[in-house]
């Protein structure tokens, strides 16, 4: 009879004809089962509560129209992800995310594997670098979108002044603003600065998951170092790099506090975070605003299992 | 094997506790609001603004003589707007009396979320000493009561001006702008105008104000756009902040710039020679501090330039009401008539020193404490301010609509994006008008 988790029962009696006493096993064994059921039942309502009813609440107002100032509410079915749909403002704010993503996820993770790659062997002020690594992870959104905004500001910014005075450019430029793909470039290296630290982080533990061995037999065998990075090295941090761009793929696509602070609401960068925040607090129209939230999660799952199948490998060592 | 059943039975009674716990604290704040009370002795009222509290000691003088304790919450503007619509969706308490915008006064009332002012206090005897009452009027109902006097107002660099060889201040936007364009040939400044075009409600406010100097309004009584036409008010107040940028008044940068930031950072540094459409007590607030600025005493409030002489000025001033779900109201209500008296309100614009005062608060919305603010000298510019008070108007004579934060955010993305170029002056007017008109059909 299997064992359940945790059980663990006192050490086998003897009956009287010398086999094992069960009865008192098999009662104890019921009673030690329910243990960890109990343990995780706070944790599990927890999760229920705070999740997964709210999900469930927004997936069914999503059908519903809901707005504050056109009472009553009704159901609507796709009326509200129509309505979304044909809103310019809406569709800019999508595009802008797309690149959002594009440009996150690819910078992030190759910033993080350069990084984790750096890393991964001991040298001097090896811990002092990864605690600094680690500060932009700690700033909030907003206090980096104002310390930044401060740096490209286009009447008195850091990167004008460097650039003129080094005599790249004669003029101070507008870095935000004025061209949509170089405002969300600009917005997107602020939130590639906060979110990098961590996912070279997710990178390096697997890295230091890989026997040194491997490396070892690899250069007797006269491996280069690229071949090394890219025959061990890449294939064996997979996990970690999938894991690292999941969460670039969520991060990015929710960002909120950088364009917000930096670009206002502008549509040349305003994210569909924004567009749901707009419309749900400014517009007061909360179906519209259910239905977008839904549509953001079902595309970050989708994104996610894309990259899930693409990049991730099981690894044994 | 008995200790172990009791660690077992131990877990499992903690483990119930917590679940027990989780589903009351789950449950506790659902739905159902709380229900007033009509208490006013021995309560304890929350109220959250976006600004420091009054001093301790004032705070305790009105709890020693009310029996009313105030627990302040200090919460930025655009959360505390979040806040306020979230709560009262919700029907959750989170404050017996908060914020009441101007802009918000139209929505605030026909979805009920505020307590008529009328119901608590004397809104008729406040209405003599509050020129900006109206503003907080929808429906014949005061939803709440200003705090203070702010308005939208010109400020010139008298110091800038005068290196240019002007001698007179302008007071036709004709004139007005063919001095800053000396100003900017004459090498004294090389954009001399703020105008902050960034995606914000300050560029709807400027543009406001632009629109009344040009000698319109922005909306009818019905919320119908009165800037549709290129020969209107409104189109030309957008036609003419956009050549502004596009000829070199208006700093390039400018795309992205606030309203706070362009006081902060050009007007208070010398950089720009002018803001249009400045704030109310800017001048006493910002402009003279040695601290933040470097144009002490250069700085001065003009009659706004319009097109046949002076304009009239735009009120935007902030109120106090009480929520609906407020748990306190008449204690509210008690603190409210306490917070905008006129004794109060000018100790806290300093009349009294500066231990009555509250941080950034400088312009009382009664008559009688900006009066008494200015005959004890403690108002920069107290006498200029009080007589543009006096003639100042609400921004929607017939008040804000309901609609109003979706048609700012329609005119500001609108604007924003015809300052960048990437739409055409006619195109924003359009794409505005087209909005005000879907919204004011309920379509």
């Amino acid at each position: 009879m299997a064992a359940g988790i945790g059980s663990v029962g006192p050490p086998l009696a003897l009956s009287a004809d010398g086999g094992p006493q069960r009865t008192n096993n098999r009662r104890h064994r019921r009673r030690v089962d329910l243990l960890p059921y109990a343990l995780v039942t706070p944790l599990t309502l927890f999760i229920v509560g705070l999740a997964l009813v709210p999900a469930a609440f927004t997936i069914v107002e999503s059908f519903f129209r809901i707005q504050e100032l056109n009472p009553p509410d009704r159901f609507t079915g796709l009326g509200n992800f129509k309505r979304l749909f044909s809103d310019g403002a809406v569709l800019a704010s999508l595009g802008n995310t797309g690149l959002y993503v594009l440009i996150g996820v690819t910078i992030s993770t190759v910033l993080a594997i350069m990084m984790a790659i750096t890393l991964q062997h001991k040298f001097a002020g090896r811990s002092i670098l990864i605690a600094v690594l680690i500060l932009p992870w700690a700033l909030p959104g907003v206090v980096e979108g104002i310390v930044w905004g401060s740096m490209w500001d286009s009447n008195t910014g850091f990167f004008n002044s460097l650039l003129t005075s080094v005599h790249l450019i004669e003029h101070y430029q507008v870095f935000l603003g004025q061209n949509r793909l170089l405002t969300i470039f600009a917005i997107e290296l602020v939130q590639v600065w906060q979110i990098t630290p961590l996912s070279t982080l997710l990178v390096l533990a697997s890295l230091q998951n890989i026997p040194g061995e491997l490396y070892e037999s690899a250069k007797l065998d006269g491996c280069s170092s690229s071949s090394l990075f890219r025959w061990i090295t890449l294939p064996l941090a997979r996990p970690g790099i999938t894991i690292a761009m999941v969460q670039a793929v969520i991060v990015t696509l929710n960002v909120f506090d950088q364009p917000y602070v930096l670009n206002g609401a502008a549509t040349t960068g305003a994210s569909v975070t924004m567009q749901t925040y707009f419309v749900s607090f400014q517009n007061l129209d909360f179906g519209e605003g259910y239905a977008l939230s839904l549509l953001i999660t079902v595309v970050t799952l989708l994104i996610s299992f894309v990259v899930l199948k693409l990049v991730y490998r099981p690894v044994e060592f | 094997m008995t200790s172990m059943r009791n660690h077992t039975r131990g877990a499992v009674l903690v483990a119930g506790l917590a679940c027990l716990s989780l589903i009351v604290a789950g449950c506790s704040g659902s739905g159902g609001g709380s229900s007033a009370s009509t208490q006013t002795k021995g309560v304890t009222i929350t109220v959250a603004l976006s600004f420091e509290p009054p001093p301790r000691a004032a705070l305790d003088a009105f709890t020693k003589s009310t029996g009313i304790t105030v627990k302040w919450t200090n919460v930025d503007w655009d959360s505390l707007q979040t806040k306020i619509s979230a709560a009262a969706t919700a029907k959750t308490y989170f404050a017996d009396a908060t914020d009441v915008d101007w802009s918000r006064v139209g929505q605030l009332s026909k979805l009920d979320w505020f307590y008529p002012m009328e119901k608590y206090v004397d809104t008729k005897a406040f209405a003599a000493d509050m020129p900006q009452l109206n503003s907080f009027t929808s429906n014949s109902h005061v939803i709440g009561i200003p705090y203070d006097a702010s308005f939208m107002v010109t400020t010139v660099n008298k110091q800038l001006f005068a290196k240019a060889g002007i001698t007179t201040l302008p007071t036709t936007i004709g004139a007005y702008t063919k001095d800053l364009q000396q100003i900017k040939a004459k090498g004294v400044s090389q954009y001399p105008l703020n105008i902050p075009f960034a995606a914000a409600e300050g560029l709807s406010t400027y543009w406001y104000q632009t629109t009344a100097a040009f000698g319109g309004t922005i909306l009818d009584g019905k919320g119908k756009p009165q800037f549709a036409t290129p020969d209107s008010a409104g189109y030309k107040a957008a036609q003419w902040m956009t050549d502004a940028l596009k000829s070199g008044l208006v700093p390039p940068g400018n795309i992205n710039v606030t309203d706070s930031q362009g006081s902060q950072t050009l007007m208070a540094k010398g950089t720009v020679a002018s803001i249009f459409s400045d704030y109310s007590g800017n001048v006493g607030s910002l402009y003279d501090l040695p601290a933040s600025s470097t144009v002490v005493n250069q700085v001065t409030y003009l009659p706004t330039p319009g097109v046949n002489g002076v304009a009239t000025n735009l009120g935007n001033p902030d109120g106090i009401g009480i929520p609906r779900q407020a748990k306190y109201p008449a204690a509210a209500a008690k603190f409210i008539e306490w917070f905008t008296s006129a004794q109060n309100q000018s100790d806290f614009a300093g009349a009294s020193g500066p231990d009555k005062v509250i941080p950034g608060f400088y312009i009382p919305s009664r008559s009688t404490g900006l009066s008494q603010l200015t005959s004890k000298g403690k108002l920069i510019e107290g006498a200029q301010l009080s007589n543009l008070l006096k003639t100042s108007k609400p921004v929607f004579p017939e008040g804000a609509p309901a609609w109003y934060p979706q048609f700012s955010h329609a005119v500001y993305t609108n604007l924003h994006a015809a300052a960048t170029g990437s739409m055409s002056v006619a195109a924003a007017i359009t794409a505005i008008a087209n909005t005000a008109n879907q919204l004011s059909t309920g379509s």
